[in-house]
């Protein structure tokens, strides 16, 4: 009894729950949980204020991971193998069908969920200093879950998967001065082929995820390493009036206010260094608000990942991936439609190749990455950000009707067709 | 700048100097490594058959290459590229209006090729077809030509 109280014991070093140290260590002296701050405040548990959206990423792509996983285990990527085992994935593999929707939808909803926290943390101004350079890591981790899908699209070897990365590699060809190569490169030839399937295959289980689990890594580290989350609009404290100061006046010195130590608690310190933290603090009185993470986060984080598993497996139950039939590169379907989230590429793309399919699209990514240096306006409050609310507003419209667009009145021939027209037989 | 520091200072940029250089050769050895060396593609010419293969009126599509082979009565042979120049998709030969559509994003070509509609930014290539000695015709994608090209049998 003693060996196995003592093996216990070398596992889990921490207090009894029951005590606040052993709520604290059980944040701070286990790895997986160590991400966590020891005490949250309320405010930043509160659903309206992030709607989870970050941990429901997280999540997704957890899912993804092990499902993923999975699927390697019955996927060989050549062209003569490949649709061969996606349809022993469909037909003969048990739940194989499931495990394929769960990813999909997973991806679909990664894709989703990434943009939904983009806009998130636009509209809260969570990006304005000190949290710049995770705005950038953010959107980096946007264009790497975009990679993602889009290597994984090609892996089933269908009709669609064919077309829409031929479609989408040509895109990348028109780049200027290395556009050929880069295709070449990606393709490991000039067509998507053997070569080419292989890649994507390599981008898509080993290259890309590691990426994103490295910058996810980056990105949650300097969530915490700048302060914590941003506080919520509604609890921001009113922003300091400037002063004026005549020149050549003797400066004020501020007085450092000390605060006694509270018996009460036990402060560990690293180590004395002069200067101020880069990153937000919060007061004693603060703290008052702060809870201990173990059970408040914790209980909201699991319910959070309960409710996208639960979610994604009721999803998968009722809709499957679609699987077409075998890649065939004499014959282009019509209309050819790459992944929705690249439909309104494509409708750029359908205007102008160069433009739209290149050089709107480097805009619009560099736009994104020097958001938060070139808003110089302090302000997090909504009235004060007119200017910038109403350019992303506008930049989020364009691209959700290029995709609508896309999406639903494109018919055979890229012809505007609206949805309730039926076009019946088509022109091959 | 004294001898002592000129040591450091040469030192250091000699240093930095190697290891940029190790850097870059890494970097584009790596870069060449992924592009390959041999494309194990089909072949750009290649004989297609005999000319009695290929009837008169609408166009033969050869599937692997990509091509339609059309034969006229009073001019002979020609080959165009089923390669949209926009995106690469498969154009479709509509024997009603004698033109090639795309199915992607609706670029329409004429008769010879040249583009009347759409966002395709050139004509489809033409190729060269020729006879080989063993009397079969052969096209070398390689060899684009004018749409006023043909060969003669």
């Amino acid at each position: 009894m003693n060996l196995l109280q003592e093996i216990y014991q070398s596992i889990v070093r921490r207090d009894p729950l029951s005590t606040d140290k052993g709520k604290s260590e059980l944040v701070f002296l286990n790895v997986w949980l160590h991400i966590h701050p020891a005490k949250v405040k309320r405010e930043h548990m509160k659903f309206t204020h992030t709607f989870y959206l970050g941990f429901i990423t997280l999540f997704l792509f957890l899912i993804l991971i092990t499902t993923g996983v999975a699927l390697m285990c019955y996927y060989r990527p050549y062209p003569a193998a490949a649709y061969q085992d996606m349809k022993d994935l469909q037909f003969v593999v048990f739940m194989g069908p499931f495990l394929r929707a769960m990813h999909r939808w997973s991806a679909h909803g990664m894709v989703v969920c990434v943009f939904l926290h983009m806009c998130r943390v636009f509209y809260t101004g969570s990006y304005k200093k000190p949290r710049q350079f995770n705005w950038v890591v953010g959107v980096v981790l946007l264009l790497l879950t975009l990679g993602l899908s889009f290597t994984g699209y090609l892996l089933p070897w269908d009709q669609l998967a064919y077309w829409a990365i031929t479609v989408g590699t040509n895109i990348g060809g028109y780049a200027p001065l290395v556009g050929g190569q880069l295709r070449e490169l990606l393709l490991g030839g000039h067509t998507v082929g053997e070569a080419a399937l292989l890649r994507f295959y390599v981008l898509h289980v080993a290259v890309l995820p590691s990426a994103v689990i490295l910058l996810t890594m980056v990105h949650l580290w300097r969530v915490r390493k700048d302060g914590g989350l941003s506080r919520p609009l509604s609890k921001l404290k009113p922003e300091p009036q400037q002063k004026l100061v005549t020149i050549g006046a003797v400066p004020e010195i501020v007085q450092l206010k000390t605060q006694p130590a509270l018996s009460s608690k036990t402060y560990g310190l690293m180590e004395v260094v002069t200067g101020k933290p880069i990153f937000e603090t919060i007061s004693p009185e603060e703290e008052d608000d702060a809870v201990f993470s173990y059970p408040f986060a914790f209980v909201r984080e699991a319910l959070a990942l309960m409710a996208t598993v639960t979610g994604i497996m009721t999803i998968s139950l009722f809709f499957h991936a679609p699987l077409e039939e075998l890649a065939n590169p004499a014959k282009t379907p019509n209309p050819a439609k790459a992944p929705w989230y690249f439909l309104g590429l494509q409708e750029l793309v359908s205007h102008s190749a160069l433009l739209g399919g290149v050089v709107a699209p480097a805009v619009m990514v560099l736009a994104l990455l020097v958001i938060p240096y070139i808003d110089r306006n302090p302000s997090r409050q909504l009235k004060a950000r007119k200017w910038a609310l109403g350019l992303f507003a506008a930049f989020v419209a364009v691209n959700l009707i290029l995709i609508v667009v896309g999406t639903f009145f494109r018919g055979p021939g890229w012809a505007m067709v609206p949805p309730w027209v039926h076009v019946v037989g088509g022109t091959e | 700048m004294d001898r002592r520091s000129f040591m450091k200072w040469s030192w250091g940029v000699g240093g930095l100097t190697a290891l940029i250089a190790a850097v870059g050769v890494s970097l584009g050895a790596v870069l060449r490594f992924l592009m390959p060396s041999v494309f194990y593609e089909p072949p750009q010419a290649f004989k297609i058959g005999n000319p009695g293969d290929f009837p008169f009126g609408p166009p033969t599509f050869l599937v692997e290459e990509k091509i339609f082979v059309f034969r006229d009565r009073e001019k002979g042979f020609s080959a165009a590229s089923a390669v949209c120049t926009h995106l690469g998709c498969t154009v479709n030969h509509f024997a009603s209006d004698q033109k090639f559509h795309c199915p992607c994003h609706g670029s329409v070509f004429a008769a010879d090729g040249s583009v009347q509609h759409g966002p395709a930014p050139r004509a489809l290539d033409w190729f060269e077809v020729t006879q080989a000695r063993d009397g079969q015709l052969r096209i070398d994608k390689n060899k684009v030509v004018p749409p006023s090209y043909r060969l003669m049998v």
